[in-house]
């Protein structure tokens, strides 16, 4: 077994995977971003809406958090073409993706909106807090405070889960590292660098968002692992 | 002219009827306990004052105005002239101790932050915590954080302090200092309502002591006649029960 390691060649193609890096990070902040939004409305629905459209959101995480990722995004991309609607690989895993966060992201603001203290609310009413102050200055800094932390995990949950996006053909960093397998067959090399790539991506993001939750909203969140 | 002077007034939470035909006058410059058995009405009474709890029918007048509770401009009115302190404290937590003193008097009174916070310091200092300015809420005890909510209200200049058992959340051992921080108020003629189950103190400070039971007021007295000598059985009932459990 006298594998001899050479990275001088896969090397080359390195400025070409980074690129395909820029594109996984593209599909996670966009699905994330879009996951933030759906999933806020969704937990304000689970809050104060009515019963029946409570029950519609219950329903919705509940499919989308017990049922694979992967099937979900094959049936964007397999199956809606039956009934005429036809999404390109980049369209469909990023669909997919913000739908599936939306149900994620939703269950987490809830638990920030199940956390905010009535009884400071009550004191910032008795010290003539309008509305928007009671926003400001009690409900977002705790609120904040409560679901960076989660909020962060799951963005990076979600950066090494557009790895998914190779299977559709999506050309972003498993996809390039793929066709670059095919081409150099130096797959020990290409692999353990693309993972590297993976590392470095999330550890960056991590210290940043962590950097941004402990100064920010004085979230309790490690900076260095 | 009493300060306080509330007619026929009734309230309810949902269904529950927690204030049932109240008539009450407080004159200022006094301090007025509440007593009486959990569920009385005593807090919700005090809930009623600040508008966190609106009555149904019946009428409140603070210095000879008539409030209406369903009015913004009211309610903005008496949150200037009366404070609450709760008995959970409600502390804000995300803001240190000078920040959750300071907060409403700088944004909302809109007053000079500077003027503010001089006042703050020395109010925190007369109940002894001038070493905690800049301590979070979570990292204090329950007995200086029910002082630190004490302070906020008086930063407030109001003109009327409640005080909703703000003891009962208290290890016996802290209770006093938070007794003794009122006592202060108490020689200084600020106008008070405290709900308490304290009874030697309500005996020692008061002017006079309002036993309520079931939502009703049963008795209005001084504390001496409450405690030793009460006109209705339902008080001495009450009175000889809490003393005999001491």
């Amino acid at each position: 077994m006298g594998y001899t390691l050479v990275y001088t060649q896969v090397l080359e193609f390195f400025p070409y995977l980074i690129r395909g890096a820029l594109i996984s990070l593209q599909i996670a902040i966009l699905a994330f971003f879009g996951g933030m939004f759906f999933g806020l409305i969704f937990a304000t629905i689970r809050t104060f809406g009515n019963k029946l459209m409570n029950n519609l959101v219950i329903w919705y995480v509940t499919f989308f958090t017990n049922t694979p990722q992967l099937v979900q995004i094959y049936f964007l991309f397999f199956a809606l073409p039956e009934f005429g609607i036809l999404l390109s690989p980049f369209v469909a895993v990023l669909v997919g993706m913000t739908l599936n966060a939306a149900a994620y992201l939703c269950e987490i603001q809830r638990a920030g909106f199940l956390s905010i203290r009535q009884n400071e609310l009550d004191a910032a009413k008795t010290l003539n807090f309008t509305l928007t102050q009671q926003v400001k200055y009690v409900i977002l800094p705790h609120i904040m405070k409560v679901l960076f932390p989660p909020l962060s995990n799951h963005y990076i949950i979600m950066t090494l889960g557009t790895s998914m996006a190779a299977i559709f053909g999506v050309e972003e960093l498993t996809g390039r590292a793929f066709n670059i397998n095919s081409e150099t067959f130096r797959s020990v090399e290409i692999f353990s660098l693309t993972a590297l790539v993976y590392i470095v991506i999330t550890f960056i993001a991590t210290f940043l968002l962590a950097l941004i939750g402990r100064y920010f909203f004085k979230a309790k969140m490690r900076i260095i692992q | 002219m009493s300060q306080i002077e509330i007619k026929s007034l009734n309230a309810y939470y949902d269904k529950l009827h927690v204030l049932k035909d109240i008539n009450l006058n407080v004159e200022k410059g006094e301090i007025l306990s509440l007593i009486g058995p959990s569920g009385s009405g005593k807090s919700s009474l005090l809930k009623m004052l600040v508008g966190l709890l609106t009555p149904k029918s019946g009428e409140v007048t603070l210095n000879n105005n008539q409030v209406n509770y369903t009015n913004k401009t009211d309610l903005r009115k008496i949150r200037e002239q009366i404070a609450i302190v709760f008995q959970q404290y409600n502390l804000f937590q995300n803001m240190n101790v000078l920040k959750n003193v300071c907060i409403a008097p700088t944004k909302i009174q809109k007053r000079n932050q500077k003027e503010v916070e001089d006042q703050a310091v020395s109010l925190l200092e007369k109940v002894g915590l001038k070493d905690k300015l800049k301590s979070y809420p979570d990292e204090l005890s329950g007995g200086q954080q029910q002082r630190v909510a004490i302070a906020r209200a008086l930063c407030l200049n109001p003109e009327i302090l409640l005080l909703d058992e703000v003891t009962s959340a208290l290890d016996p051992e802290l209770v006093q200092e938070v007794l003794d921080a009122i006592r202060i108020l108490a020689a200084e003629g600020m106008t008070m309502l405290i709900v308490s189950h304290e009874m030697s103190f309500v005996k020692e400070v008061s002017s006079r002591v309002v036993f309520m039971d079931n939502g009703s007021i049963i008795e209005i007295n001084e504390p001496k006649i409450i405690f030793e000598n009460p006109k209705e059985k339902r008080t001495l009932d009450f009175v000889s029960k809490i003393l005999k459990d001491k």
